[in-house]
């Protein structure tokens, strides 16, 4: 009996020292959180008082699903993340096994190579539309004296040029990211594991498809949770780089929901369509987790 | 202020972005502010704000209404009353390099022949036309003149869509054409704004330049401006091959409406008054150019030498000037017109069916916003 109450006493004071902890999470995550959704069950147009505030029920989430936009820029954002990441992936990848070698000045390297990680996305972003904009600028200048353009071209007027400069700054800005991220993993594997297949008469493409890979997938998991939630929130660079453009042939769900959110002011729909994006987001980071969760379980047996 | 010691005036800044100046009234005024008392509206906002109640109508202080340009009173009225006195004018111009083209064109035609002659001189210019191509605001004023020039509209005035009706698929197709078939506008327009697109005349790029009047001053420093003395502007002429087409000129400006909310709007409109007086516009006139909404002033000896171009040339393009669609849905209207009206210009849709599908997604709006008895009440006006 005297242990039961001690222990109903410890959890009560483990409670009360954590209420201001938790409380603190509930007023800033919870509940906005449940405030956007209660938003997104109503009609509320900022810019037009004279509608009201009526509760419709899900009549938002019903004209998203009918919304031609909002699928469309879904699909914009699954293109951007699917080819931005790949790339990354095979760049970094192959950045980190450089970089894992011993060599002179590899401090310095591992170090430069972070650069345009640090830079400013949006900084980053008006970089890279100053090399792509207009038909004197600095890509078509260099396109055309290598005699890869005959003519200089206008990059964001079509739909497939548009998203070169897109994919392009983000494959440049992100991959280090991804390249220290790999490096991590790589320093964990046992050098010995290589030894012992050397001996075994293993070459290098060997080990690499099975030692190497098979060792870094944790490291790579990881890698994929990180840059596939940044990859569908994309926002600021298409914003800066395209606009969306040509059409909206480039736009992904964050930039349309801030349309709709900010720029139209309908609070109940711009609220329901950034509960989609919660819901996808939440449902992939649950999905990769348990993926994850499940090979480390692995790993330890 | 002499006129009027009782009053004391505050002054508040406010970002000089439009989008971002209208979302901060917005969330004010839903939070029924009432500071500032006097609102400085865009021109397409103030149906918007009179619909929703966030600005008095001012018909009982009895403005003189008829002393002021009609487009811009039209501009500022909703449901028969008037919510906004017009403070400045700004109109959509055509420049011109009178060294190129020395004769003033008289329709759409020929500012095509002409700049096509002009480029293919010894040393002409590589563009003949720029504009305001990219997916934005200014594409939808540029749109509106060609629309003009064609006589179409976008809403008519019994509040019918009619922006897929043949002269609005005409004017889309000449701006399409002067890009892809006469080649006089260059690629790059689809994605300039007003700055490239002045940067590109005042560097001696181009034949024609469709902007706003404030490109005047810039490009008249001889110390940046490469045309400075070789411009003239006038209205964007009417089509040739449309009987209906009138020269038009889309208006822009800054309105002062009273806010709702405020405790004084006595006070408010003793101001508005003050400012939009001739006396007032006279020394705005003179002290930034911006452009006087009476138009008695064009005709005052006073005006002479103040805005840059003579004043005759100012005062056709304001007499010429049209608002865009006066309705309180003007935003999402835009918006749609802007997506659609550049897929058409980047040939991801056909002229005809770009517009059919601003028609159903404008009707779309129209419903879903019960605009649809509102405007009818607007046209039975």
């Amino acid at each position: 009996m005297k242990k039961i109450s001690r222990l109903g006493y410890e959890a009560r004071l483990g409670w009360s020292l954590v209420a201001p902890a938790l409380s603190v999470i509930a007023l800033i995550a919870i509940f906005p959180l449940v405030w956007t959704v209660w938003e997104s069950l109503h009609l509320h147009e900022l810019r037009m008082p004279w509608l009201g505030q009526p509760f419709i029920g899900l009549a938002n989430y019903a004209e998203i699903a009918k919304d031609p936009r909002f699928w469309a820029a879904l699909g914009h954002t699954v293109f951007f993340t699917v080819v931005s990441i790949s790339l990354e992936l095979v760049i970094g990848l192959f950045l980190a096994l450089a970089m894992n070698r011993v060599f002179r000045g590899r401090g310095f390297v591992r170090a430069a190579v972070l650069v345009p990680w640090a830079i400013p996305t949006v900084v980053a972003a008006l970089l890279w539309r100053f090399i792509f904009e207009s038909q004197g600028g600095i890509a078509n200048a260099l396109l055309v004296d290598a005699g890869i353009l005959k003519q200089p071209m206008v990059w964001f007027i079509e739909t497939a040029t548009a998203w070169v400069p897109v994919i392009l700054s983000d494959v440049w800005k992100t991959t280090p990211f991804v390249a220290l991220l790999l490096l991590a993993g790589l320093q964990n594997i046992d050098l010995s594991l290589y030894e012992a297949a050397a001996v075994d008469g293993a070459n290098a493409w060997w080990q690499l498809r099975h030692i190497t890979l098979p060792l870094l997938k944790p490291a790579i998991l990881v890698t994929l949770i990180f840059r596939t939630l940044d990859g569908f929130r994309v926002f600021d660079l298409i914003y800066v780089l395209t606009g969306g453009g040509p059409g909206t042939s480039t736009e992904p769900v964050a930039l349309y929901t801030f349309n709709a959110l900010l720029q139209n002011l309908r609070f109940g729909y711009g609220s329901a369509l950034s509960v989609v994006i919660f819901a996808i987001t939440f449902g992939l980071a649950l999905l990769y987790v348990r993926g994850l969760g499940v090979r480390l379980g692995g790993d330890e047996t | 202020m002499r006129l009027n010691p009782g009053i004391r005036v505050e002054l508040q800044r406010t970002p000089d972005d439009a989008s971002q100046r209208h979302q901060l009234y917005v969330q004010w005024l839903n939070a029924r502010v009432g500071n500032p008392s006097i609102l400085q509206l865009d021109v397409v906002w103030t149906p918007e704000f009179a619909a929703a109640g966030w600005v008095l109508p001012l018909d009982k202080y009895g403005p003189a209404k008829s002393e002021f340009f009609p487009a811009t009173i039209e501009a500022n009225t909703w449901a028969g009353k008037l919510y906004a006195l017009p403070w400045f004018a700004d109109v959509g111009l055509l420049y011109r390099r009178t060294d190129l083209v020395p004769q003033e064109p008289k329709t759409l035609e020929e500012v095509v022949a002409d700049a096509r002659t002009a480029m293919a001189r010894r040393g002409g210019p590589p563009y003949g036309i720029v504009w305001q191509g990219a997916r934005y605001e200014g594409l939808i004023t540029g749109f509106v003149e060609y629309l003009g020039a064609f006589g179409g509209r976008i809403i008519d005035e019994k509040g019918n869509v009619v922006v897929n009706q043949p002269p609005a698929v005409k004017a889309l197709e000449f701006m399409r054409d002067e890009l892809y078939s006469s080649h006089v506008a260059p690629l790059d327009v689809l994605t300039f704004h007003e700055e490239e697109a002045r940067f590109a005349f005042q560097n001696g790029n181009a034949v024609f330049m469709r902007n706003w009047p404030y490109a005047v001053a810039a490009m008249s420093d001889t110390s940046q401006s490469k045309v400075a003395g070789k411009f003239a502007v006038s209205p964007m002429p009417a089509s040739a091959s449309a009987p209906g087409g009138h020269s038009t000129a889309t208006l822009g400006g800054a309105q002062l409406a009273i806010n709702a909310y405020t405790d004084h709007p006595d006070a408010a409109y003793k101001l508005i008054a003050y400012i939009t007086a001739p006396e007032q516009m006279l020394e705005r006139a003179r002290a930034v150019g911006q452009y006087p909404t009476r138009l008695a002033l064009y005709d005052d000896a006073r005006m002479r030498g103040t805005i840059g171009i003579p004043l005759e040339n100012a005062r056709r393009a304001i007499e010429s000037a049209k608002p865009r669609p006066v309705t309180p849905i003007y935003t999402e209207l835009s918006e749609i017109l802007q997506i659609e009206l550049h897929r058409a210009l980047v040939r991801q849709a056909e002229p005809q069916d770009a517009l059919n599908s601003t028609a159903a997604r404008i009707n779309a709006l129209i419903e879903r916003t019960g605009m649809r008895k509102l405007m009818a009440a607007e046209a039975i006006r």
